[in-house]
């Protein structure tokens, strides 16, 4: 009985030597992971992680490209009928729910407002209830701000009403709680977030590619114009007018590598080829920009000296843009590319091609044709092609709308305003026009075609179902996106009239 | 090659008939056995007779055999020599010899001479003894359910890996093996009840391994494996045990008996069994202007017919392999210690690419040594040690050699002879990315790795009192490995996007930005050579009381007492260098290359480290196994487990489990002869699942992301890259372990001696299934939180019958037969059932996705559109749904949902990749000296999803394409829809099309062996020669190389040109002394 009592002791001894509890308890630093109560202690860690805010920006490409394709400016071409569907849906107005471009930008979009969500609950303590101070904060605060507002702007213009939160990036408790806001209401809070960066943002970055006073004035005057507030946005975009911004000589110029971050430009989405993407699981998602080989004519091939790449010949200019121009106006061959023509105008540069297997138009975005030299590694995710959201020209059209349409109109400033933008397509003065407000619209065509502004253009005038109902529109959507199908199903949202 | 002679009838699936036909013979058989051995008595003068009983296998004396005049009470025992003597016998008198753990045997007298009688072990006997969790257990007390494959079959199989042993042999197991060298098949124990893995925990002499340890095991060191299946055999493994638990033991020393030593070697050679049917070069021609002229395209080539047969590329990437294996090993063992030893190698080549291009060889060693310290205190000292080297190529791909093989060009020739063009291999001017020249892509595959592991335990065993005994065990299992690869410069063509030189043989070059107005000129591609090293380790530190004891001689206790504390961790390095001199794999290596970093190439010399999660849990266990007289049954095992996988909320976890088992045939009132024994079960309990990381909000610090939801951090201001940071995961503190509820009902039956039943029906149903919940789409890319939601259902039926005359003089004859099935259904997923998990992802001009996991139906069920024939004409089209860019010939898809349109939400289930049911055959034959045994594997209802068909323009087609749609009438088969480069329709969008039957009866292997009879060599105690054959054939209406398509449970029967597993010839030497 002695060595019973003595083994269970021995046994008890031992389950107390290695059964401690403590044993399966997890501490992440062990596996040297940052978790989120290590992080925003220094003016670096807000630093960086306010990095991450743009990077949401970059995966918008595929705004710009649907912006045209589902307009008159662009059908979606592809190899055939089979090929980029989410696209081909767009451009045929018949876009089911469970469409994955849409999908993408919707998520995408969302990414941006948590990563700036989470940031701004952060300003003024992070999770250990310290306040880290430095140089500079508020200004770094507006320019998430400006994000947060870039993010939600794109998600209403898109989609109407929205889910709107901003005092936390979303957790699991969170998940199937929320409900869409009125459109109103989201506009309203991208006024503030706007109205609030403009205060503490400087009028110049040392960086380029970092918001400024006068991204945020633009993008503010664009939201009102999107509201029809012509008075507000007359007087915010009066700023930018006056701005140290100018036009380039061309329009051609201003989509050269050359071009970017230029005398024009007022707002643009970075990306670069040096940091190579891999990723075919998320082809939108790396710093180079996905929406450039998509433009590229199919089998382009020439001689060394003959600058274009091949690509996907996805994103193909009408012909009815193109008839659009009149002679004389340099924007034409700025905005669509005849191949054909290139090719019988170059024969030094011995250019072969494939026409455009499907949806054929002859023509390719000249604004974004893929460049040699101008992407790396998997080629068609790294192309460095800065995205131009918000060009000066664009300012002085907005600006030039605003005045007109205002309660109280300034033709003259409107008049002045167009002026400078015709002036510099034909090269001289004797292509006026006069101001009207059909007049800007169209001008805004012409300037801003293949740019990603058009269709959401036609919807805010009340021209989509004239322009685009033979093309099939479908009024009822009121030029509105499909919530994504998953989204309904997970959160249990409503969906938008007419899918 | 010999045995061709044994034909079966295509459509024979073994159906019932077999059955039938297999069970009159058993029935002739047990009548002739019975005639000739019932005892004719003849009466006459008594005498008394001597003699020696020995043991068959090592010819020793035994010790304490009953011999007993039949009929009688009459007898003896033998003494210390195996000596006996028994007086007053007459002529006719019937001797029984009798002994525990071997086969009674009767003696008639016909003389007064001495006898020697040899007795063979019964290594079926009731008395036999199974190993299961923290012990052992006899097989006849048993009340869970556990299957068990022994050392011989082990032995005379020679599997490659030990998986290959359990493929029908072992009842309830599931295995799908894969032809790749050394790669893991996909093992399943009753089913498929989770989602975050399946591997069964394998247990390795107590010490718990993975089933990727079981590459490093040889099987000839192997002595048994137990399968637990049941709750009631694996709870004692708690939150480890959900999967099932494959026990294995390895051989042991042997006290007080000399050392025996063992040689097995044997060689083979394997080959691909089929070519699947592509087209030759004039067809293929044919096709192409065709699928040209359909778009209006000109003809591509304008004189086909002169293009020849071509180049059949399958016939330039499959080489036959050798296969080769040695194995050495001495048993034995004094008073106070006992020694097993053993060595061995193993080499296999594999058939795509032959030897160089993959193989896995393998060198072991193992020492399984015990020491008696003291009289109440042992020692036990396990230690194995592998090396592993091994080389592979792209596989299971569209990109992978067969896939290329498959798809790639016909009319251009292996090798470039045009002495102006640079490039050495033949490319196409057609398919221009993607796919490219196999025999290229094996000669520019070069990798290797060489890995070392060592694992085993150090054992003290106490004896505190003759029935309490304390083990205290440490285990672990060191595995480090090194590798390197080297990606060369290639050139396919002057066209070819993937060519890294240009036509005139200079590397490829780029402008780039220098950021500062100015650019410069650089190479656009570099050769590169990578290396890394992997190093982990584990072990599991474990203490355990084991107490036997009876009351009133009637009620007997087993109880264990244990705790039980693991721990593994892992790290790992790796770099890549750019400029490998002579673009050669000679001079592949980090320390040659040349690449330096520059501001224009940051990617020139680049290295990476990680850590692995270090797991760790403890575990606190019990079992009591009681019988009262070895009739009534009954266990009962509890565990308490924590794992620091689980949230805070939720570290520990209990399981539970108990069964009962009746021994019928122990009752008084059991009186039939013909049942020897019945026995019945039941059990019921719960085991876990911690498959899963702990959930935390962490921060991720970079650029751009390549994990699953690609959430990219960093920015570029100007052309400064900045790095980002953001969150990318949630916290889910309440996660908890998968809760497995299975219940198992059974009975074991011995038949007129030689017929044995065990049959199982089991059901076992998750709750709390870790399940990676797809979040909101508002709440962004972080990565998705895993949950415990959803719900799955698992049941099935396990059965086995042996049938053995084990009393036989010369012919002896055995066969078994098992069959498994089970049913799995994902029963809940998230709180509406509308989440799922898509897999299956192959690429052919689209990437699809071709499994789900999904509510409602069976994990990884095939999902894609249903077909109903082709468009004969326009009136067809006009009249069915609304499918857009239909044309006439194309492929009618079918409208599910009845909505008018035909779109996504028109896919369902069109296949299921598992098979209803699984059946093993094993029959053995003994004459004389020969030996002859046939394996043959069933697997029924099993669908493979052909996904290896690129269906680019310019690709190669397959066959099939013979019998396309040319005009109205010409076919209605969905299958061969016409031919044109603009696939308006998407006849290539993932279908039924795509769907076969992958039903299949492989012949796994036949051996014939010869055993030099004793007499003819004094030094050997043992000598065998054999001839096996494996995988010798294959009966199944699928088209693809092999019906087996091993993978995860969302990859498992897809085919992206899987490799397939050899046939194999070979000869081999079993040598004891």
């Amino acid at each position: 009985m002695k060595n019973i009592k003595n083994s269970i002791g021995l046994i008890i001894i031992l389950s107390i030597f290695i059964g401690c509890s403590k044993v399966v308890e997890f501490d992440p630093h062990d596996e040297y992971q940052v978790t989120e109560v290590d992080y925003l202690q220094t003016e670096a860690d807000y630093q960086t992680m306010a990095v991450s805010c743009y990077t949401p920006m970059q995966w918008l490409n595929q705004m710009v490209v649907i912006g045209d394709i589902a307009s008159d400016n662009a059908v979606a071409g592809g190899e055939n009928a089979s090929d980029v569907v989410s696209l081909q849906q767009i451009d045929d107005y018949n876009i089911l729910t469970n469409n994955g471009t849409i999908q993408d930008l919707w998520v995408s979009a969302y990414e941006g407002v948590n990563r700036t969500n989470y940031l701004i609950s952060y300003k003024d303590a992070n999770l250990l209830g310290e306040t880290v101070d430095f140089s500079g904060k508020e200004a770094l605060f507006g320019e998430v701000r400006f994000l947060r507002a870039y993010y939600y702007f794109n998600l209403v213009r898109m989609f109407g009403d929205v889910v709107l939160f901003t005092d936390r990036k979303l957790g699991i408790s969170d998940f199937g709680t929320l409900q869409r806001s009125p459109k109103a209401d989201v506009y309203a809070q991208i006024e503030l977030d706007l109205t609030t960066a403009i205060s503490a943002l400087p009028t110049a970055q040392s960086q380029q590619g970092r918001i400024t006073r006068y991204a945020a004035q633009a993008l503010l005057g664009k939201v009102y114009l999107y509201q029809e507030k012509f008075e507000s946005a007359a007087s915010v975009l009066e700023n930018v007018v006056n701005g140290p911004f100018s036009l380039m000589a061309t329009v051609d110029d201003v989509f050269l590598l050359s071009g970017e971050n230029g005398s024009e430009s007022v707002f643009e989405v970075q990306y670069s080829n040096g940091q190579p993407y891999y990723n075919w699981g998320g082809q939108t998602r790396g710093q180079g920009n996905y929406a450039v080989h998509q433009c590229g004519v199919r089998g382009l091939n020439g001689t060394a000296e003959m600058p274009y790449n091949a690509g996907w010949s996805t994103n193909l200019p009408t012909q009815d843009l193109a008839a659009a121009y009149e002679d004389g106006d340099a924007r034409k061959e700025a905005s669509v590319f005849d191949v054909e023509a290139y090719a019988t105008n170059n024969p030094a540069l011995n250019v072969t091609f494939t026409e455009a297997p499907f949806k054929n138009t002859g023509l390719y975005n000249k604004k974004y044709l893929p460049r040699k030299g101008q992407t790396s590694g998997q080629i068609e995710l790294n192309y460095e092609n800065n995205q131009r959201i918000i060009r000066y020209s664009d300012v002085l059209l907005m600006a030039a709308e605003a005045n007109l349409r205002s309660t109280t109109p300034n033709v003259s400033k409107a008049q002045d305003y167009l002026d400078r933008v015709r002036d510099r397509a034909f090269g001289g003065e004797d292509h006026r026009v006069t101001a009207t407000v059909a007049a800007v619209w169209n001008e805004r065509r012409l300037e801003l075609a293949m740019e990603g502004d058009r269709f959401f253009d036609l919807v805010r005038t009340g021209q989509a179902n004239s322009v685009l109902g033979a093309s099939g529109y479908n009024t009822a959507t009121l030029g509105l996106f499909p919530i994504p199908q998953r989204e309904i199903e997970i959160s249990g949202l409503s969906q938008n009239a007419g899918y | 090659m010999f045995f061709v002679g044994v034909q079966y009838s295509a459509t024979a699936v073994l159906n019932t008939t077999l059955l039938r036909l297999k069970i009159q013979h058993m029935k002739n058989l047990i009548l002739i056995i019975t005639i000739v051995f019932s005892a004719v008595n003849l009466s006459g003068q008594t005498f008394t007779v001597n003699g020696t009983v020995t043991d068959m296998e090592f010819n020793q004396p035994l010790l304490g055999v009953n011999v007993i005049l039949k009929n009688t009470s009459k007898g003896t025992t033998t003494d210390f020599d195996g000596k006996f003597s028994v007086s007053n016998l007459s002529i006719g008198d019937v001797l029984v010899f009798s002994s525990i753990g071997y086969f009674t045997k009767e003696i008639t007298i016909q003389n007064e001479n001495s006898l020697t009688i040899v007795l063979q072990e019964d290594i079926s006997t009731l008395d036999e003894v199974v190993v299961v969790g923290y012990g052992t257990q006899k097989v006849a007390k048993v009340s869970g359910a556990i299957s068990t494959v022994k050392e011989e079959s082990i032995e005379q199989l020679k599997p490659l890996r030990v998986e290959e042993a359990l493929q029908g042999s072992a009842s309830g197991v599931s295995v799908i093996q894969n032809g790749s060298p050394g790669s893991k098949p996909t093992v399943l124990v009753r089913g498929i009840p989770s989602f975050t893995g399946t591997d069964p925990v394998v247990i390795i002499d107590g010490v718990p391994q993975s089933l990727d340890d079981l590459n490093s095991i040889s099987s000839a060191d192997i002595q048994s494996l137990s399968i637990l299946k049941d709750a009631a055999s694996t709870a004692i493994y708690g939150v480890k045990g959900g999967n099932g638990v494959i026990v294995v033991t390895t051989k042991s020393g042997r006290n007080n008996e000399k050392t025996e030593f063992t040689f097995n070697t044997y060689t083979g050679v394997q080959s691909v069994i089929k070519k699947i049917g592509v087209l030759n070069a004039t067809e293929y021609g044919a096709i192409i202007n065709e699928g040209s002229a359909a778009v209006g395209g000109d003809l591509i080539f304008s004189d086909f017919s002169a293009l020849g047969r071509g180049t059949d590329w399958q016939d330039q990437v499959f080489a036959d392999a050798t296969v080769t294996s040695h194995t050495f090993s001495a048993r034995g063992g004094s008073e106070k210690m006992g020694y097993f030893l053993s060595t061995g190698y193993l080499s296999q080549g594999g058939i795509v690419g032959g030897n160089d291009k993959s193989n896995f060889n393998r060198l072991n060693f193992t020492a399984n040594l015990d020491f008696q310290l003291t009289s109440n205190l042992k020692f036990l000292m396990n230690a194995s040690y592998a090396n592993i080297k091994s080389k592979s190529v792209a596989e299971n791909s569209f990109n992978s050699v067969i896939g290329n093989a498959l798809n790639f060009d016909p009319t251009v020739a292996v090798y470039n002879t045009d002495a102006n063009d640079f490039a050495t291999y033949g490319y196409s001017n057609y398919l221009l990315s993607e796919i490219f020249n196999p025999v290229q892509q094996l000669d520019d595959t070069y990798n290797e790795s060489n890995g070392d592991k060592l694992y085993g335990k150090f054992e003290l065993q106490y004896d505190i009192l003759d029935n309490l005994k304390l083990t205290s065990r440490f285990g672990y299992t060191k595995w480090d490995q090194v590798g390197k690869s080297f990606d060369p410069l290639s050139y396919y063509g002057p066209n070819n996007v993937s060519s890294d030189y240009y036509s005139d043989g200079t590397v490829k070059t780029q402008e780039v930005d220098n950021g500062d107005g100015t650019t410069s000129i650089i190479p656009s591609f570099h050769n590169s050579v990578s290396e890394y090293t992997v190093s982990n380790f584990n072990y599991t530190f474990e203490t355990f009381a084991t107490y036997g004891f009876n009351l009133n001689e009637k009620h007997n206790f087993d109880i264990v007492l244990g705790i039980s504390r693991s721990k593994s961790t892992g790290h790992g390095f790796g770099a890549s260098r750019q400029d490998v001199r002579d673009n050669s794999w000679a001079w592949a290596d980090i320390s040659a290359a040349t690449g330096v970093n520059t501001k224009l190439n940051t990617n020139a010399y680049t290295g990476y480290s990680y850590q692995n999660l270090e797991r760790r849990n403890v575990s606190y266990f019990s079992r009591v196994n009681y019988d009262y007289e070895g009739t009534y049954l009954a266990s009962f095992s509890a565990r308490r487990d924590g794992s620091i996988a689980f949230g805070n909320d939720n570290k520990f976890a209990n399981f539970y489990a108990g069964s009962l088992g009746w021994v019928a045939s122990n009752e008084s009132f059991f009186t039939s002869k013909a049942i020897n024994f019945l026995k019945f079960r039941g059990s019921y309990g719960t085991v876990g699942n911690e498959n899963v990381n702990p959930q935390y909000v962490s921060i991720t610090v970079g650029g751009p992301s390549y994990n699953s939801t690609a959430n990219s951090n960093g920015y570029t201001f100007g052309t400064e890259f900045n790095s980002g940071a953001t969150v990318n995961s949630f916290s889910n503190t309440t996660l908890s372990w998968e809760e497995q509820t299975q219940y198992n009902i059974g009975f074991d039956a011995t038949l007129l001696d030689n017929i044995s039943i065990t049959a199982d029906y089991f059901n076992k149903s998750v709750e709390g299934l870790l399940f990676t919940d797809a979040p909101p789409l508002i709440a962004g890319t972080s990565e998705p939180v895993t949950s415990n939601i959803g719900s799955t259902e698992s049941k099935g039926l396990d059965l086995t019958l042996g049938y053995k005359n084990s009393a036989a003089a010369d012919l002896k004859f055995n066969t078994s037969l098992t069959v498994t099935t089970s049913k799995n259904t994902v029963t809940a997923t998230n709180s509406d059932g509308t989440a799922f998990v898509a897999g299956g992802s192959y690429f052919n001009g689209q990437s699809q996705s071709a499994t789900r996991f999904e509510k409602g139906f069976t994990p990884g069920y095939f999902y894609g559109y249903i077909t109903d024939g082709l468009f004969q004409n326009q009136s067809e089209i006009d009249d069915h749904a609304t499918q857009t860019g239909a044309q006439l010939g194309d492929i009618r898809f079918v409208d599910f949902n009845n909505d008018g349109l035909i779109n996504d939400e028109d896919k369902t289930k069109i296949g299921d990749p598992f098979p209803t049911f699984t059946l093993g055959w094993n029959i053995g034959f003994e004459y004389k000296n020969f030996d002859l045994s046939m394996f043959t594997y069933a697997s029924v209802g099993n669908d493979i999803y052909r996904a290896y068909e690129r269906n680019a323009q310019f690709s190669n087609k397959f066959r099939s394409i013979l019998n396309r749609w040319t005009g109205e009438g010409s076919t209605n088969d969905a299958k061969s829809p016409r031919y044109t480069f603009g696939d308006t329709n998407s006849n290539i969008r993932p279908s039924d099309r795509y769907v076969e039957d992958g039903s299949f009866v492989k012949i796994k292997s036949l051996i014939l062996g010869y055993t030099l009879p004793k007499t003819s060599n004094a030094f050997f105690s043992k000598v065998r020669i054999y001839m096996q054959a494996k995988n010798l054939l294959t009966l199944t209406e699928y088209t693809g190389y092999d019906p087996e398509i091993s993978g995860g449970i969302l990859d498992t029967g897809v085919d992206r040109g899987a490799y397939p597993q050899a046939r194999t010839f070979l000869a081999g030497l079993d040598l004891k002394f």
